[in-house]
């Protein structure tokens, strides 16, 4: 029994993890266990269960491949993650370098419209939209009482909707990286451009813009990877036609009870999320710990 | 002279409008329903016509929302102190932890950041649904837990990486356990971290939808699947008071947190 246990620890210590502290194997085993069993496990049935059938087989990809329905929301996916992060990016970078500006003080005052409304319900601010948004809703009657619309636009049930309600949502995501990004830059750096000779356009374009580009990888990276696995808004705020990926795979685990092709959609998904996770671990060094 | 100093000042005013309208489209949809939930109309109305607490009492008269209201309070409850114990163990153990497996470890756990959480619930529906947990409150608690695991892992991490490892050594130098080391030098410097990370996890489950709708069954629904499931079917206007509590619960936490999250050395919320 000891020497079972003193090969086992000789082999752990030869890959550097020190046994002689079981003080960290006592701390790390609970959380592991639990992420193991309640994590890992479902997610690999998940992946399992989508090749397997019981034996090995790809009829579910196929069937991905092969219905155009299935492209069509998947280019859908893609496109509305990827126009959210461009009115993300339009919207947020003058937002960031504004508040980079600012006294310390101003901007942590500031800074509360950004935190709070990023950590409130996201169920509750789209219910919100809907009520701003809906054929007589809160943004159409301003319009239409100030004579600028003579009847009421969709805003609601197509992409605009979808497009205003993850914008909402994800600008957070896009601020917060930006911001750390333009307050990285000494100030001494544009001093010197500016005692140079260089006007502040041009020190904009020659200094703050290329060194802001780290944030601006990082957020759009950010934005365009949480907008992929979106549920809540296409749900609320879109039409049929603006369905995601994430609600095709809840219609097929919830209505239509096809669960192995769920999986093989939700894999599809995961596989697509962790891809464009990888470029952004490379991209961004040791950011965040 | 003047057309000089305009061509100066116009950006700065132009920026300063602008990242002022953003700011508000941020805030707009939480303003928005607090005029509406003293509307007794379904369409929008800014200043609404015949002010009223109507939602309010409805609300607090209706037994079905105060019984979610309740079981995800429950939920919350139960994320917390799960959540907390397992993500300061494992923080605790991730600090002490050194070489190749580290890097490992860290990500696997805090793995259930990245992926989306759609996937994680139609995996914890079919699984959890073999072991009698889904339509109960267990079922979703254990599935918060694991998606607050990682939020309290990097603050009670970040918290710690700041602390000094020579007061550890003091403290077992001068003869101290390392069960006395913690309670009395390591426990205390990062008090602040997991109280916030406390708050956090209990909001996070308070307020998720996700996985809560494939969890919830159909008998006691938590609070965000009720709202889900009621969004669609509204007739009488009630949720813009049920978003106020919603809110207004928040704010109790989240205030306190991210206050006590800037006074402390981590710098608020990293999600």
């Amino acid at each position: 029994m000891f020497r079972i246990a003193s090969v086992v620890g000789g082999m752990l210590r030869l890959k550097g993890f020190n046994l002689a502290n079981w003080g960290t194997l006592f701390l790390l085993t609970p959380p592991l266990i639990f992420l193991s069993l309640l994590f890992a496990a479902p997610l690999f049935q998940v992946i399992w269960t989508s090749f397997f059938a019981p034996d090995f087989t790809l009829q579910y990809y196929e069937r991905i491949g092969q219905n155009p329905i299935y492209g069509h929301i998947f280019w859908n996916t893609a496109k509305v993650s990827a126009l959210t992060t461009i009115s993300c990016l339009i919207l947020g970078y003058p937002t960031a370098y504004f508040l980079s500006t600012l006294r310390s003080t101003t901007r942590q005052l500031l800074l509360v419209f950004v935190v709070l409304p990023f950590l409130l319900s996201i169920l509750i601010r789209n219910y919100a939209w809907i009520l701003l948004l809906q054929t007589n809703g809160g943004v159409n009657r301003i319009l239409l009482s100030l004579g600028l619309i003579s009847k009421p636009l969709e805003l609601m049930y197509n992409e605009t909707g979808v497009l205003i309600g993850m914008t909402n949502v994800l600008l957070p995501y896009m601020i917060f990286p930006l911001l750390s990004a333009f307050m990285a830059i000494p100030s001494d750096v544009k001093e010197a451009s500016a005692s140079l000779g260089a006007n502040s356009t041009k020190t904009f374009l020659r200094v703050t813009l290329p060194m802001s580009l780290p944030g601006i990888s990082a957020g759009c990276l950010l934005v365009f990877i949480v907008s992929l696995g979106y549920f809540v808004t296409p749900a609320l705020l879109g039409g049929p036609r603006q369905m995601m990926i994430s609600n095709i795979i809840e219609f097929h685990v919830r209505q239509v009870l096809n669960w192995p092709f769920a999986f093989a959609l939700a894999n599809v998904l995961l596989m697509g999320t962790l891809i464009w996770y990888f470029l952004y671990i490379k991209i961004i060094p040791k950011q965040r710990s | 002279m003047t057309t000089l100093l305009a061509n100066k000042r116009l950006p700065k005013i132009a920026l300063a409008t602008f990242s002022a309208v953003i700011l508000l489209f941020m805030a707009m949809p939480v303003v928005a329903v607090v005029p509406m939930s003293f509307s007794s109309s379904l369409s929008f109305e800014l200043f609404p016509s015949a002010p009223s607490f109507t939602q309010y009492r409805q609300l607090f008269s209706s037994s079905d929302w105060i019984v979610s209201f309740l079981f995800s309070i429950r939920i919350a409850f139960g994320v917390m102190i799960c959540a907390t114990t397992l993500g300061t163990f494992a923080a605790l153990g991730l600090s002490r932890l050194r070489g190749s497996w580290k890097p490992f470890l860290q990500g696997f756990l805090l793995a259930p950041y990245i992926v989306p959480t759609i996937v994680y619930a139609v995996a914890a529906y079919s699984v959890f649904s073999r072991f009698g947990l889904v339509g109960n409150a267990l079922g979703i608690t254990l599935a918060h837990t694991v998606l607050a695991l990682p939020v309290v892992i990097v603050l009670v991490s970040s918290a710690l990486s700041t602390l000094d490892p020579s007061l550890e050594e003091a403290s077992n130098s001068l003869g101290a356990g390392t069960i006395t080391t913690f309670m009395r030098i390591t426990l205390p410097q990062i008090r602040l971290a997991v109280f916030v990370s406390a708050l956090f996890s209990f909001h996070l489950s308070f307020d998720e939808v996700v996985v809560s709708l494939f969890l919830s069954g159909s008998n006691i629904l938590p609070l965000p699947v009720k709202i889900w499931s009621s969004i669609s079917y509204e007739t009488t206007p009630i949720l813009p008071a049920i978003s106020m509590v919603i809110i207004l619960v928040s704010l109790c936490l989240l205030t306190p947190a991210l206050l006590l999250g800037a006074k402390g050395d981590s710098t608020g919320p990293k999600l």
